[in-house]
């Protein structure tokens, strides 16, 4: 077992986990905050997208015990995040999300393109969420909404 | 018809109301819910996809957390067994735990019980298992034959139904031109991103069985649960709460929905299993797989005389519940002519059992693969005839003036402009500019290539065509309940299950539209048997059909309660109210919603004697007169690059023209579409469940499995006919499936298009770099071989 201090969401945590738990687990099971899915748990749909130090990881492929130390922000620590906020409502307005499976990951990945990319065009966006799978959508709808949040942000 | 005035009404975009939840993280799937002394369930599988004198040894100090077949025939478990009433189906047992013998690659074998899923997992690891390995069956058509490995000893063979559609045959020997041809649509996996899941409990307060499941048919399910466990229903509740897609693969019944409750009854205590990827990949490759030989005969003016084919549809193990594993093998056999008008039809249609997991109704069913056959034939014919395809299609697509239409085979197509649509995708897309690109050639090396595909939907499968077939779930009218709230919102309740397809705001709409509401004062509830009308739940394309039907049908009863107290309270004649922006209009004045709550609810004393004493909430139902079922249908067209030194295939463009009746929200219709044509490109291009000789999965992660991204539909146009159907409420027809229907032919016909000078004819899907590649390398063969000879 070993010790584990996290700051998620602005809360400290400390914690003493098995070493191969990982983060996502952490996340959901340990401190239910359950906005974080799991959709592969091989690092490749990107559901489980989180901030780490401000950073995407696939929380699936991270071990908790990586994460000691660190600031951690899920979905549900946005709340008074203005990009989060502008994709929110843009997520709404362009209809980017059906079942909702994916939302939380994408969210994350989309929130990290429009604050690191401000100049992003339609294919740099497109080519940026290719580590998120959703299988609803068809994409359309959340390039939309992110090229509108990065227009936003601009002017 | 809707007016139009209502402004949350029919046809308004309105945006969702579920979709505050999700966006803050506060969606609730079965692998949200944890419940106090809950257990996690991992699950031993099979290894080996065919063998017999299957023996389990349990993991040491396993004792009350380990359960195999003994333990379920034990306690006298039913297994799932579904027998179609199509003379000479092949019925067998489902076993919800693999009882002897294994018969695909992830059978479940054993559950195992811990604390925590990792440690459960160490119990499926220290499993043991031991069996004879016995040849599998694979391959559908070779199997198909006398003397090869049988899945169930006990049948003669593994045909599973032999169907044969015959109907003036000879007509056949008008034809003046014929093309022959093989296609093949491979096997794949659903993959929403949420797979199954299922949490259970018995509730002892309650005396009763609670099921939180991934289900589309949560009713469905609880009959399941009753037949299997032995149950009544008041002992079985069943919730589907959020479930992230279904897309077919959460309408039928898991083994896991009925041998994980089973075993939370044993422990008393709540037991979780949820699905991992691997065995999603593994245990759902289950949707699909196809083969055709088909020939499509024409007079010499290109008059489609009729269509002669040999189908063979791959339906895995076992029979699921409650659809069957011959819906695809009959569906591909009857409708094979897709929206074509032909005077002879002589197919035979097998659906064959092999050692792969059994076949389940994934989006658009068998129409993908029919699809795919029908236009890649109606294409080959119009090489030969040296016609350009699109026109070949207009002059044998049903025309308007035919609707409604008998089809060869007996179907009735209710309405609509078929032609008209294939006419706005081909000027959409520009047919003449791509036919001149490709006169002028690429710069970069690459083939352009235009391709189309037209499909029809028989969507809302009805009573009748259902109760023939022999299905265990009989859809019968779809029921809706409607309640007036204290505060004069409305809240209404249904069977069918939404899970992503943006249900709670178009099934609200239907009521702002008969009562003029506003949308935030309307909430929709489902997923739960224990609030809603029992209905079959959501499958084929039915529920804005069935279910919006039943909620208009029940608002006209409800409304009239309401006119009543209206009446009274206005001091006039019933005949002389109406119901406008949700209050009662009469010639005195009007009274709102809010006050005929006020009075059936808290002031009694204010109602006339003459009340109806059902009061202000009303259960009601529909199903169209005749129960016929609505169509809808489409023309897709594709326009792609294919490069013949790397095989690789870009959509350059792609065009929908399609018409689903009237649009109830127009960016829920465009999502719909959207996404589906995206699946649609998957099947096209990507996705496939690859099997070894020894019928071994070789696409168990996301590495071996490629699911469509992001980049790869980046243009798609849509555009709307909309034909009212004459059937239904509003005129609706159903939409969800469509959008997954023609890509694999628009694209293969695109392709074949490009490649057209090289001879090349791709015929299965996914179209690969690898396929395109020995495509061309053969069709070099050839032309080098006849060279040789000549």
């Amino acid at each position: 077992m070993s010790d584990l201090t996290i700051n998620i969401n602005g809360e400290h945590v400390t914690a003493n986990v098995e070493p191969r738990l990982s983060l996502a687990d952490f996340i959901r099971d340990h401190q239910r905050l359950t906005g974080t899915h799991l959709g592969c748990e091989h690092g490749v749909c990107g559901a489980c997208t989180v901030l780490m130090n401000g950073e995407p990881v696939r929380s699936c492929i991270t071990f908790a015990v990586v994460a000691d130390g660190t600031e951690i922000t899920t979905i549900e620590g946005f709340d008074d995040d203005e990009p989060m906020a502008q994709l929110r409502q843009a997520f709404h307005e362009n209809h980017a999300l059906q079942c909702g499976y994916c939302t939380p990951g994408m969210l994350v990945a989309a929130r990290d393109i429009v604050t690191r990319l401000p100049d992003a065009d339609e294919d740099r966006v497109r080519l940026e969420l290719a580590g998120n799978l959703c299988r609803c959508t068809g994409y359309v709808g959340i390039v939309k909404a992110i090229l509108s949040v990065l227009e936003q942000r601009c002017s | 018809m809707p007016d139009g005035t209502s402004e949350f009404g029919i046809g308004a975009k309105v945006l969702r109301k579920e979709d505050a939840r999700f966006l803050n993280g506060h969606g609730r799937y079965v692998a949200d819910i944890a419940r106090p002394k809950m257990l996690e369930a991992a699950i031993v599988r099979s290894p080996v996809a065919h063998a017999n004198n299957l023996k389990v040894t349990a993991p040491e100090d396993s004792k009350g957390r380990f359960f195999t077949a003994d333990d379920l025939s034990a306690d006298c478990v039913a297994p799932i067994h579904v027998v179609s009433k199509f003379p000479g189906h092949k019925g067998s047992d489902y076993p919800h735990l693999a009882n002897g013998k294994l018969r695909f690659v992830g059978e479940a074998v054993a559950v195992c019980l811990a604390e925590t899923r990792a440690a459960a997992e160490d119990m499926v690891a220290a499993t043991g298992l031991t069996f004879d390995a016995l040849p599998p069956a694979i391959d559908m058509i070779a199997d198909a034959e006398p003397g090869a490995p049988k899945v169930h000893d006990d049948w003669e063979d593994n045909v599973i139904l032999d169907s044969r559609f015959e109907e003036n045959t000879d007509a056949f020997k008008e034809s003046a031109v014929s093309v022959t041809r093989d296609f093949r649509m491979n096997r794949q996996a659903v993959n929403p991103l949420e797979g199954g899941a299922v949490l259970a409990e018995w509730d002892a307060r309650e005396e009763r069985l609670v099921v939180h499941s991934a289900s589309q048919i949560p009713h469905i399910l609880r009959n399941a649960l009753c037949e299997c466990l032995g149950l009544s229903q008041n002992q079985v509740h069943v919730i589907a709460p959020d479930v992230g897609g279904g897309f077919g693969y959460k309408c039928v019944l898991l083994p896991e929905e009925i041998y994980i409750p089973w075993v939370a009854m044993q422990v008393k205590r709540p037991v979780r299993w949820i699905q991992d990827r691997r065995e999603h990949l593994v245990t759902a490759a289950n949707a699909r797989e196809h083969h055709y030989s088909v020939t499509l005969h024409a007079d010499s003016d290109g008059n489609f005389i009729g269509i002669e084919a040999d189908i063979h549809v791959d339906s895995g193990a076992y029979a699921v519940y409650p659809h069957s594993n011959i819906l695809e093998s009959t569906m591909a056999g009857r409708t094979l002519h897709g929206p074509y008008k032909m005077s002879a039809y002589k197919v035979r249609s097998r659906a064959v059992a092999t050692n792969k997991p059994p076949i389940v109704p994934y989006r658009g069913v068998a129409r993908p693969g029919i699809c795919f056959a029908m236009e890649l034939a109606v294409d080959a014919l119009a090489r030969e005839l040296g016609r350009e395809p699109c026109d070949l299609r207009e002059q044998n697509l049903v025309p308007v003036e035919a609707m409604p239409y008998t089809t060869i085979t007996g179907g009735e197509f209710d309405s609509g402009d078929y032609p008209e649509a294939l006419r706005r995708a081909r000027g959409l897309i520009d047919l003449p500019a791509i036919r001149a690109r490709q006169e002028a050639g690429e710069d970069d090396g690459r083939q352009i290539g235009i391709g189309f595909g037209c499909y029809i939907e028989m969507t809302a499968l009805q009573t009748s065509a259902a109760a023939r077939a022999g299905l265990a779930a009989i859809p019968g009218y779809e029921q809706a309940q409607v309640r007036l709230m204290p505060d004069g919102g409305l809240e209404i309740g249904v069977g069918v299950q939404n899970h992503g397809q943006g249900m709670e705001t178009t099934l609200a709409q239907v009521a702002c539209e008969k009562f003029g509401l506003e949308i935030e004062d309307v909430a929709v509830r489902h997923g739960d048997t224990a609030t809603s009308p029992y209905s079959t739940g959501t499958y084929a394309s039915r529920s804005m059909v069935m279910a919006g039907g039943a909620i208009s049908r029940t608002c006209d009863v409800l409304g009239e309660r309401i006119r009543k107290i209206g009446a009274h309270l206005l001091q006039c004649d019933l005949s002389q109210t109406e119901i406008s922006s949700a209050a009662v209009t009469g010639p005195s004045g009007s009274v709102p919603f809010a006050e005929i709550s006020r009075v059936w609810y808290r002031n009694p004393e204010e109602l006339p004697d003459s009340v109806d004493p059902g009061g202000v909430e009303a259960v009601s139902g529909f199903r169209p007169e005749p129960d016929n079922s609505p169509f809808s249908y489409a023309t897709h067209a594709a326009v792609v690059a294919v490069d013949p030194d790397l095989g690789s295939v870009e959509i350059l463009d792609y065009v929908i023209s399609e018409d689903c009746g009237t649009i109830v929200n127009p960016m829920i219709v465009d999502g719909q579409i959207i996404g589906g044509a995206l699946q649609g490109v998957g099947t096209a291009l990507f996705e496939e469940s690859n099997y070894d000789a020894e019928g071994q999965p070789l696409s168990s992660t996301f590495a071996d499995y490629a699911m469509p991204g992001s980049t790869h539909l980046p243009v798609l146009r849509l555009d709307h006919l909309v034909t009212p159907s004459p059937l239904t409420e509003f005129g609706v027809k159903g939409l969800g499936e469509g959008g997954a229907i023609p890509p694999p032919a628009a694209i293969a016909n695109a392709v074949n298009d490009a490649l057209r000078e090289y001879g090349v004819e791709v015929a299965e899907t996914p179209i690969t770099p690898r396929r395109v590649l020995t495509a061309i390398w053969k069709a070099k063969q050839s032309r080098l071989s006849s060279v040789e000879t000549s």
